[in-house]
């Protein structure tokens, strides 16, 4: 069993360094010198404690949204409408953080709330039809993040818009702030929030009949009907968790950074935790560390644009890259293995 | 009624063909994986690709057409490492194709970036777009050859595509080992196809058709490359996809229904209606299609449902059989 968990551990670790390889090769394509690359996403992401805080700052949406990921890979379906739900969570935090006048700690908790209605209502169309229809989630809830996109763009600009004029909603009271740990930085209370859920959500997985429930699902569906599972009943639940969370990681942006919506909120959080989540193999333990990595090489880019002339979005080749050969790696593995394990969908 | 006639011309009907085009090319090629029992959510990124290297190509070249043969060669290189990793390495299709989808959106910006030293698009540069098609003696036909000529010529291939198309499916070889292999692998296993090889091939021929439908959203439909210009047409291609079941003429009805309204929104944003709620409206269509029609196919799931589990109850009972049925359904 152990060593069944390094094995993979290093089959991980070296498709990761396969992925970095090729994308030095990318990197020299565009005239960079991928050492001089790599030293400044480090310097980038942790040169400096603000500079920590900064990574650790943009882990947290990630980490978040990761969470959101994995439970819905784990039930063995893909909410890749994480995006739209954060969009929308966030959208509604905010306009509960400028539309009432509350006291302070019952102000966040209900613009969190909201956040969190949000998130849900926004899946609940695609997940109702997913479980009672079988109607391929993949596609709706990608279908589902340009609406929400465009939907919250009108919502701020044609109708919340601040007077005087940036495409901005007015700011949120000081009473719905989600409290920053720093003086430095606007890291805040965010972290703690994905942590906690972190391992609340892998306590629940690993330990409580209902998530083992939905873990043999996402394994074997069939199976888990026999079992006496309410397969669509488990279906829509589960999308419904993931969704909380994304509309959650769209809250802890609104109240704990931007403290307001504008255009562009939070430009691919949703992916990135998408990705994070498989890479972490649905794992949310392994998400945290994931989300860490991908936080840093967002925070590092930061400094790249600055430095180099290579542009962030380099990081997206290089985490797209990595995916590609951690799936491959992993169904050598598995073919190696035993050949039955390829049901399960939420694998790679 | 002024407002209806407003919106309801002639010239809403050709902004439909045109809007319809690209798209119909991208569904098309998906219909190859689709039928060829892949799904294929790469599309998007092949489509991107397609895009920005036609672009390249183009300016590098001079000749829209050499630029049409970079955009597909590039598509055709991302359709030939997602069949690599999805037939080959067995790896999850949705994975792969979304990891392929995010890598095109990270190259094309980094080597705009790199190339051009600006973000966002490209123009000018000496690019310049296919050249319209003047069909000849159209003039005598009024209204109705107005409406057919002068397009680009990509977007009479499109449509000349969906008799081709049907043809294929119906009539060749190839056509039928595709749809054999994604109706009943094991039949096609039987028969001695190779359920590897036919994979690739529709994988390839899908990046051929989606590098065509990009190289028409940057020289054709429009002369530019913007950033991530492909805007989710071939997600909602793959919708089509899903509620078509890959069939040529219900994906040209599906993409017919988004140009449709892709060209109404248009026209709806000249009535004063936010852009933004008018550029939702494509996506929203595509949702509804695909919540309305799943609802529809609900009876045919339960029948399919029965019917597989009566073919494993059969299979069961004598399962030495399956070889020597197949064979005698051999065309």
């Amino acid at each position: 069993m152990m060593s069944d968990r390094f094995d993979s551990l290093l089959g991980q670790g070296l498709a990761i360094l396969f992925a970095l390889g090729l994308g030095a090769l990318v990197i020299l394509t565009v005239d960079e010198s991928p050492m001089k690359v790599l030293v400044t996403l480090l310097n980038g992401a942790f040169g400096s404690p603000e500079r920590i805080a900064g990574t650790l700052l943009q882990t947290t949406p990630i980490l978040i949204c990761g969470i959101a990921a994995c439970i819905s890979f784990r039930g063995g379906l893909f909410n890749i409408g994480i995006e739209g739900q954060l969009f929308m969570g966030g959208f509604w935090a905010t306009w509960v953080g400028f539309s009432f006048n509350l006291p302070p700690i019952l102000h966040m908790l209900l613009a969190m709330s909201a956040a969190v209605i949000a998130g849900m209502a926004w899946i609940a169309i695609p997940a109702f039809f997913r479980a009672r229809y079988k109607t391929n989630e993949v596609v709706s809830t990608i279908l589902a993040n340009y609406v929400a996109v465009l939907i919250t763009s009108y919502l701020t600009i044609n109708i919340f818009k601040r007077s005087g004029g940036q495409s901005e909603t007015p700011p949120i009271f000081e009473s719905a702030y989600l409290p920053e740990l720093f003086s430095f930085s606007r890291l805040n209370w965010g972290l703690i929030i994905g942590l906690a859920l972190a391992i609340g959500v892998y306590l629940f997985f690993t330990r409580t009949s209902r998530g083992y429930a939905v873990t043999e699902m996402g394994a074997n569906p069939k199976f888990a009907e026999y079992g006496g599972i309410d397969i669509r009943k488990q279906v829509f639940l589960v999308l419904i968790a993931s969704g909380a969370v994304g509309g959650l990681a769209g809250g802890v942006e609104a109240l704990g950074v931007h403290h307001r919506f504008m255009e562009g909120f939070a430009p691919g959080f949703g992916f990135d935790g998408v990705i994070a989540a498989l890479l972490a193999n649905g794992n949310p333990i392994g998400t945290i560390f994931t989300a860490l990595f991908f936080g840093a090489l967002r925070s590092g880019s930061l400094l790249l644009e600055v430095d180099t002339t290579a542009s962030r979005e380099i990081i997206t080749v290089i985490q797209a890259l990595i995916i590609l050969a951690v799936s491959a790696q992993i169904t050598i593995r598995r073919k190696a293995s035993d050949s039955t394990a390829g049901e399960r969908r939420w694998k790679f | 009624m002024e407002v209806l006639e407003r919106l309801l011309n002639i010239s809403l009907v050709i902004a439909t063909i045109r809007t319809t085009a690209p798209i119909l090319l991208v569904a098309l090629g998906g219909s190859f994986t689709t039928k060829a029992g892949i799904f294929n959510i790469g599309l998007e990124g092949q489509m991107l690709v397609g895009a920005f290297f036609a672009v390249i190509g183009t300016i590098a070249t001079g000749s829209p057409w050499l630029g049409v043969l970079c955009g597909v060669a590039a598509a055709l290189t991302l359709a030939l490492i997602f069949a690599l990793l999805v037939v080959s390495f067995k790896a999850n299709e949705v994975v792969v194709g979304l990891a392929l989808n995010i890598l095109a959106g990270g190259l094309t910006v980094s080597l705009m970036k790199a190339i051009f030293g600006t973000r966002g698009s490209i123009f000018g540069h000496g690019l310049v777009g296919l050249p319209a098609l003047k069909l000849p003696n159209v003039k005598d036909l009024g209204w109705f050859g107005q409406m057919i000529s002068g397009y680009t010529p990509l977007v009479y291939a499109a449509f000349i595509l969906v008799p081709v198309l049907i043809l294929f499916y119906n009539r060749s070889r190839l056509g039928l080992y595709i749809r054999v292999v994604g109706e009943k692998p094991e039949a096609a296993e039987a028969l001695g196809i190779s359920i590897t090889r036919i994979r690739y091939i529709s994988s390839l021929l899908c990046g051929l058709l989606a590098g065509l439908a990009g190289a028409h959203l940057a020289l054709g439909y429009t002369t530019m490359f913007t950033e991530n210009m492909s805007s989710g047409r071939g997600f909602m291609a793959v919708a089509i996809l899903i509620f078509s079941n890959g069939d040529p003429l219900k994906i040209l009805l599906g993409c017919l229904l988004f140009g449709f309204s892709d060209a109404l929104s248009l026209r709806l944003q000249t009535l004063g209606i936010s852009s933004y709620l008018v550029l939702a409206v494509p996506y929203l269509v595509a949702l509804i299609g695909l919540f309305a029609l799943s609802y529809r196919s609900r009876p045919r799931l339960i029948q399919e449902t029965l019917a597989s589990m009566g073919r494993v109850l059969s299979v069961k009972s004598n399962t030495i059989k399956p070889a020597t049925a197949t064979d005698a359904s051999k065309p």
